[in-house]
């Protein structure tokens, strides 16, 4: 299994294999301004939720990483990850009935973590497979395993992510891009927990 | 009236977070659903409803009801005026 | 998908009682989990939730400990390599403002130590998803036996949340009726052993699965039903079946008045529209993540006992595509099954069962 491409979205900024794409340290509203910078015309990037908005930039920049040849309509897996499911919007919502008294059905539609998957697929008409797990941290021998079953199945390729909004404010979304090839699953692995310490340490 | 409009455009942005437009954006018989509008959809057609809710004190118990009212600025300014 | 993998029921905890037997007597007499609970909603309305009433402590660390306690009885050996799967909605809600599936995998181990514990949060298709996953490990060799385990409690929260969306019935749960008006939201934890091993107890085999995105909109299904139509075609490719094939389908049926058109548009679509079919919605109410290990459980119940199940609620027609759905509980030979779900985030899933030859 290889590593086809991977960006990662927090809010000091977006980054492209590696490389610092738009700087947003310091910016009052960094997922806006990186989604400005984007210069993507999809209105609804406004209305939703931060796990969604993090994966929507990240996801764009991937795209011309994607394999040629794939029917990525029906034969890409999405396998995303996190520790706090929908952490961030849960306390919104809780918010919106406890303190504002009317509990708020546009918070309450993204009170699950899958809804981010479910936005990526509207905007890029993918209808294959999703699923979304719950971890303490971020295990690149897990994706490995689901990236390999999904292979198994006869998914084409696999669009990762590890993606978490707490409501402390800790934010990221790293995502990567697997596809099958003769190099050794623990060498990927390796690469994928080397890549996400450079990203944070950036 | 023309305050009320005024008030509901930028109360309307805050709602349904369209933070891509200002009031001047929204014209008063502009419809706020479908592709030809702001391109609304049924989430936003709920939260219209905690809208009048928190900001008039109206209630609406039926979505259905909500089709019309909410087809534009004017009909919601008109409907508020009356309920109010 | 050359090896045998098998599924059987370990327990199951819902308002209709604690064991599978008591599920049995209750689907066949007709006995629903759901009452109206005053003061239960937004503003001390009154709602209907399918809710056990026994528990008074945290619901969610309640339901998982007394289902994990009958499976443990009903499962005392485990050998080989073992994985638990856990499928859930919102997980324990009363541990916002922090992390809601903080705890989940210690109580696991509470009762089956030294398991690998996973968890899947994939709203109303989790269940169905989480059955699957426990089969591609199976497959690919990982793992010998996987325990699934479907969980969600009734929370303030979610009943919030479905009021907001007008999405609650003010009576009861009638999926594919013609005066549904809403589902009405449940609990339970049930529990399934995915093997490799051919169990002891009854067990059906499992044939193949898959899910499929609507790719159309978050929260509303589509008006096509695509995606659980595309779902059900490559669960079919997957299982080497057809439509002739299906005995019987346990689909999702939550009520409300757009999701059970859309599957009904997705059953005509796949000249499904004449198997008879039924939801367990209007027993379990929605059980959100737990839905998919619950119905699973329950069909079969009705693959050992030959029995269909009819779909309480149900009593005119009120879908454009009309379907078969179980009226009367009824004698019948039920050798394969197909199962399927939708949820929020356009998922679905499905997947089928077959008896042992």
């Amino acid at each position: 299994m290889k590593i086809l491409a991977h960006s990662y979205v927090c809010p000091k900024g977006t980054f492209l294999n590696g490389k610092l794409v738009y700087n947003t340290a310091g910016e009052e509203n960094p997922l806006k301004s990186a989604y400005q910078q984007l210069g993507a015309e999809y209105p609804k990037f406004y209305k939703m939720d931060v796990l969604s908005k993090m994966a929507f930039i990240g996801t764009e920049l991937l795209l011309p990483f994607f394999p040629k040849d794939a029917d990525l309509e029906n034969d890409l897996q999405l396998i995303f990850a996190n520790s706090s499911a929908s952490q961030n919007t849960d306390n919104l919502f809780v918010e919106s009935y406890e303190q504002l008294k009317n509990p708020s059905p546009s918070l309450f539609v993204y009170t699950l973590p899958n809804i981010v998957t479910g936005e990526l697929c509207i905007r890029h008409k993918w209808y294959g497979e999703n699923c979304f797990f719950i971890e303490e941290t971020f295990n690149p021998a897990h994706f490995s395993e689901w990236a390999q079953m999904a292979l198994n199945k006869g998914n084409n390729c696999c669009l990762c992510a590890w993606i978490e909004a707490k409501t402390n404010g800790e934010q990221e979304c790293f995502l990567f891009l697997l596809t099958d090839s003769e190099k050794e699953a623990y060498s990927m692995e390796l690469e994928l927990s080397t890549l996400i310490k450079q990203y944070r340490n950036e | 009236m023309s305050d009320l409009k005024e008030n509901l455009k930028a109360q309307i942005i805050e709602q349904l977070n369209l933070e891509d437009l200002t009031p001047a954006d929204i014209q008063d018989d502009a419809p706020l659903f479908g592709d030809q509008g702001l391109g609304l959809d049924s989430i936003d057609a709920l939260e219209f409803i905690v809208l009048l809710d928190s900001n008039y004190g109206i209630k609406i118990s039926d979505p259905n009801e909500g089709k019309e009212i909410f087809q534009s600025v004017n009909t919601l300014a008109d409907y508020i005026s009356k309920h109010q | 998908m050359d090896k045998p993998i098998y599924i059987s029921a370990l327990s199951l905890v819902t308002p209709l009682g604690n064991t599978i037997e008591q599920h049995f007597d209750a689907f066949e007499n007709g006995i629903s989990g759901i009452k109206i609970h005053e003061k239960a909603g937004f503003q001390q309305t009154a709602i209907p939730l399918a809710k056990r009433e026994e528990i008074t402590g945290n619901r969610y660390d309640t339901l998982l400990r007394e289902a994990l306690e009958k499976a443990k009885n009903a499962y005392p050996e485990i050998s080989g390599k073992t994985a638990v799967i856990v499928s859930s909605t919102k997980g324990n809600i009363d541990l916002l403002p922090g992390d809601t599936f903080a705890e989940t995998a210690s109580i696991v181990h509470e009762f089956f130590p030294a398991t690998d514990v996973l968890i899947i949060s994939n709203a109303c298709i989790s269940g169905v998803i989480a059955i699957n996953t426990a089969a591609d490990y199976l497959f690919a060799g990982k793992y010998d036996q996987v325990l699934v385990i479907g969980i969600d409690a009734v929370s303030e929260f979610v009943s919030y949340g479905f009021q907001s969306l007008f999405a609650l019935s003010n009576e009861t749960c009638k999926p594919f009726d013609k005066s549904r008006n809403g589902t009405v939201l449940g609990e339970g934890c049930g529990i399934v052993l995915v093997s490799t091993q051919k169990p002891a107890d009854f067990a059906v085999l499992y044939k193949g699965g898959s899910s499929s995105n609507d790719a159309n909109h978050i929260s509303g299904p589509s008006r096509t039903g695509e995606g659980l139509v595309r779902s059900i075609k490559k669960t079919f490719r997957r299982s080497g079946k057809k439509a002739s094939d299906i005995d019987f389908i346990s689909a999702h049926g939550t009520a409300t008045v757009f999701n059970d058109e859309m599957e009904s548009i997705a059953f005509g679509r796949m000249n499904l529209d004449q198997v008879p079919l039924n939801s367990m919605k209007g027993y379990f109410g929605h059980t959100l993540g737990a839905a998919g290990v619950l119905e699973i459980i329950m069909s079969i119940v009705s693959m050992e006992k030959n029995t269909l199940f009819p779909n309480l609620g149900f009593k005119e027609t009120g879908t454009s595509v009309p379907l078969n759905i179980i009226q009367h509980i009824e004698q019948k030979a039920l050798n394969t099954v197909l199962k399927t779900a939708s949820g929020f985030g356009g998922g679905n899933a499905s997947l089928i069962l077959q008896k042992q030859s």
